[in-house]
């Protein structure tokens, strides 16, 4: 029977099958990950390492886990990586269109509605655990978002493979009304506590500092883990790298013959 | 899940779930409404501080157990059918309706859901109301009610304390011991109390920190703080 | 195209250049046009009469309806067409109905008429469709005391002390007007209204009364009242009326 459209699930009953018989499936990427955030005096901060696996191979040493959603929002994501870029892509772009449409300034909470909205709906099939901040008119926000679409509204928060780690450390040192240096240094910590102790977390520390005055978005905050080796661009060939084999030389008159033409009219 | 990665905290794949204690009583005048702040992915805490008992209008409130993101959810459709309700009657709509919308969305998705809810507040037909709607979705109305893991350690406790008539002050502090037994008992529940008092004057919301949770039997009291908590 | 509607009564779908819509304006004739219908909100509840025109002597009694309760607490009677008038009951009764089994309880007096305006106001909106040909007199008896509503066939909704429609409205307005309706019990009530629907009433032909309530006698339910209570009430009307025609 010729199928009119729609999603053809034939191969799922096959699969089963064939997994039930001992085959092992290809896997997702995803980011075993430390994120965490907090709030301080007069902003949010939040932390990511940078490892990216697929199984137990890095397939990333450096990837960026910290999305943009709005010029005043930004969300650490953590699960698959296709469903992290893909979820936070789709609310930047729906808040995109609400601030044409509005005029005014997103707000943290939308963003976060937009999420578990969209997760719930998707029962936690869209593997995306979110640390989703920013400061809007009501001041700065902090959420946590499921990958079954229950929020968390916190002080500080952690998500990911490396999560306990960084918890230990904020539980440790958080304070009410941290300045923004303290902050900064305590999620560098704590991600810092993933990216040592958590085998699915690793390489490097990324920072977004949000507050009323704008974004810093500091890549590779700490970089833990420099290049043991890296590509030298553009590469370079010392003179005689390359043996001559063959010279030819042609006279291209010979070939072609110009002839003098009249410039075309134009339209002015 | 990955190895290496996740798998050995599976609690991320897990729903996030609160093994709660949640009750609701009635008093002369309104009610008051209890909850622990624990939540839960498997073992790992991932909330010691939630509020579960969440506004569905200015005087009406919901206390949730179960799975947090069905329960979050649950209520938001309740919110907007309450408002769209309100706005068509023209008032403020009553317990019992909002009791009946949770009892609807409930039941209708029973299948899907993971949802034990207690609905409660105030209006000027009825007073103060409290309706149970337990895990398959039916509609209980009810002087008071007790939900969540931590209920099952509570009910004789509860039924030799509650009484009919009893002032608001008296309720509160009823609420406050039933939900620290249970806290103590039950691994699932935890953390700090929340209670939410609605009557004829609004709703007043009271804040029992962890180490200011009355202590039962067989415990040790809390640490000192060195900064006093604000309550 | 020429004469009195010049091509714009042919569709609701068109207005007027000054601005109507003939087949609404219609439809309000065939309401003018039928037997009287009156309604008054006493202090304990609410009466509706309706002047039912026997247009044949082989007509049995209490044919052809003209109050439909709704719901336990909501009830209707109607002029125009009559079987127009079925259908908006019909559409009451379901909006009452789904009303309870969504909010779990009865739905109240404006919501109920706002929403029959909102349904009957559909009907002047496409091309396709004709405007319902009825009045509807709402009764309502709820958590908000007693009330009276007019629905009109332009969804147009209104809330009245006391009102009447139908061929006789105009004198029995002027009637109505003259009640004491703040002071008024639904007994009292059935009796004016009987006296004003005779008193309007100027065919050669004879005329059914149908008399409805609901009130705190009635248990806050919608009801025709009881036969003895009408013929009674309608005795009293016809008695009175004869004696202020002695006096005159």
């Amino acid at each position: 029977m010729a199928q009119a459209g729609g999603f053809s699930f034939d191969l799922c009953k096959r699969n089963e099958f064939l997994e039930a018989r001992g085959m092992k499936g290809p896997g997702f990427t995803k980011t075993g990950t430390t994120i965490a955030g907090v709030i301080f005096k007069d902003g949010v901060v939040l932390g990511a390492d940078t490892r990216s696996t697929a199984g137990t191979t890095v397939a990333d040493k450096n990837c960026e886990k910290i999305h943009y959603i709005a010029p005043n929002i930004y969300c650490c994501g953590a699960g698959t990586a296709a469903d992290t870029e893909n979820v936070t892509g789709m609310v930047a772009s729906q808040l995109e269109l609400h601030r044409y449409a509005t005029g005014t300034q997103s707000r943290v909470i939308t963003a976060m509605t937009l999420l578990k909205s969209h997760l719930f709906r998707y029962q936690g099939h869209v593997s995306a655990a979110l640390v989703l901040g920013g400061v809007d008119f009501r001041g700065p926000h902090l959420f946590t978002v499921y990958p079954h679409g229950s929020t968390d509204s916190l002080p500080f928060c952690t998500m990911g493979s490396g999560s306990l780690n960084a918890m230990a450390v904020f539980e440790a040192g958080y304070k009410d009304d941290m300045s923004k240096e303290e902050a900064m240094e305590l999620v560098a910590r704590a991600i810092r506590s993933g990216v040592m102790n958590d085998l699915g977390s690793g390489s490097n520390v990324d920072l977004c500092i949000i507050s009323k005055e704008g974004v810093e978005y500091k890549r590779n905050h700490e970089y833990l883990q420099g290049k043991t080796y890296e590509r030298q661009f553009p590469q370079r060939f010392a003179a005689g790298s390359v043996p001559v084999v063959r010279e030819r030389v042609y006279d291209i008159r010979k070939a072609v013959t110009v002839v003098e033409g009249e410039p075309m009219e134009m339209e002015s | 899940m990955e190895p290496g990665g996740m798998a050995q905290h599976d609690f991320l794949s897990q729903p996030v779930s609160m093994g709660t204690t949640i009750m609701a009583a009635s008093y002369d005048g309104g009610v008051v409404m209890g909850a622990d702040s624990r939540t839960s992915t498997g073992t790992y805490i991932a909330n010691r501080a939630t509020d579960k008992i969440t506004p569905l209008t200015d005087s009406i409130y919901i206390c949730r157990s179960g799975s947090a993101a069905d329960t979050q959810n649950l209520s938001r459709y309740v919110q907007w059918f309450l408002e769209q309700h309100g706005m068509e009657l023209g008032d403020e709509p009553e317990v019992k309706t909002a009791a009946k919308l949770a009892q609807m969305m409930a039941y209708q998705n029973k299948n899907f859901l993971q949802a034990g809810l207690i609905v409660a507040g105030w209006d000027k037909h009825e007073g103060g109301s409290v309706y149970a709607i337990p895990l398959g979705g039916t509609l209980v109305k009810t002087p008071f009610t007790i939900g969540g893991s931590g209920s099952a350690y509570i009910y004789g406790l509860c039924d030799k304390l509650w009484r009919p008539n009893m002032t608001e002050e008296e309720c509160r502090a009823f609420v406050v011991k039933a939900v620290s037994h249970a806290m103590a008992r039950d691994g699932s529940s935890g953390g700090c109390i929340r209670t939410v008092t609605i009557s004829k004057d609004g709703v007043k919301r009271t804040f029992t920190p962890g180490d200011q949770v009355p202590v039962a039997a067989g415990e040790l009291p809390p640490p000192q703080r060195a900064v006093p908590a604000q309550v | 195209m020429s004469g009195i509607g010049t091509g714009y009564d042919l569709s609701t779908g068109t207005f007027s250049p000054d601005g109507r819509v003939f087949q609404t304006d219609y439809a309000q004739k065939a309401v003018d046009n039928s037997g009287t219908v009156v309604g008054i909100r006493c202090k304990d509840g609410v009466v509706l009469g309706a002047e039912k025109l026997i247009i044949s002597k082989m007509l049995e009694q209490h044919s052809n309806r003209r109050t439909f309760p709704a719901d336990r607490h909501a009830g209707m009677a109607v002029a125009g067409v009559a079987a127009d008038g079925r259908s908006v009951v019909s559409r009451a009764m379901a909006e009452a109905n789904q009303y309870k089994s969504i909010y779990g309880e009865a739905i109240p007096g404006h919501v109920l008429a706002e929403r029959l305006g909102s349904f009957m106001h559909l009907f002047n909106l496409y091309g396709g469709y004709r405007p319902y040909g009825v009045s509807a007199l709402l009764a309502t008896y709820g958590k908000e005391g007693p009330q009276l509503y007019l629905v009109e066939p332009s969804g147009v909704t209104y809330r009245y002390f006391g009102t009447a429609v139908g061929k006789g409205r105009q004198g029995a307005k002027n009637e109505i007007e003259k009640l004491k309706l703040g002071e008024m019990s639904c007994r009292e009530g059935i009796q004016a209204v009987a006296k004003i629907l005779h008193q309007v009433h100027d065919e050669e032909k004879g005329f059914e009364m149908e008399l409805a309530w609901v009130c705190e006698e009635s248990g806050r339910h919608f009801q025709r009242v009881p036969q003895q209570l009408a013929d009674e009430a309608e005795a009293a009307a016809k008695a009175a009326l004869e004696a202020e025609d002695m006096d005159d």
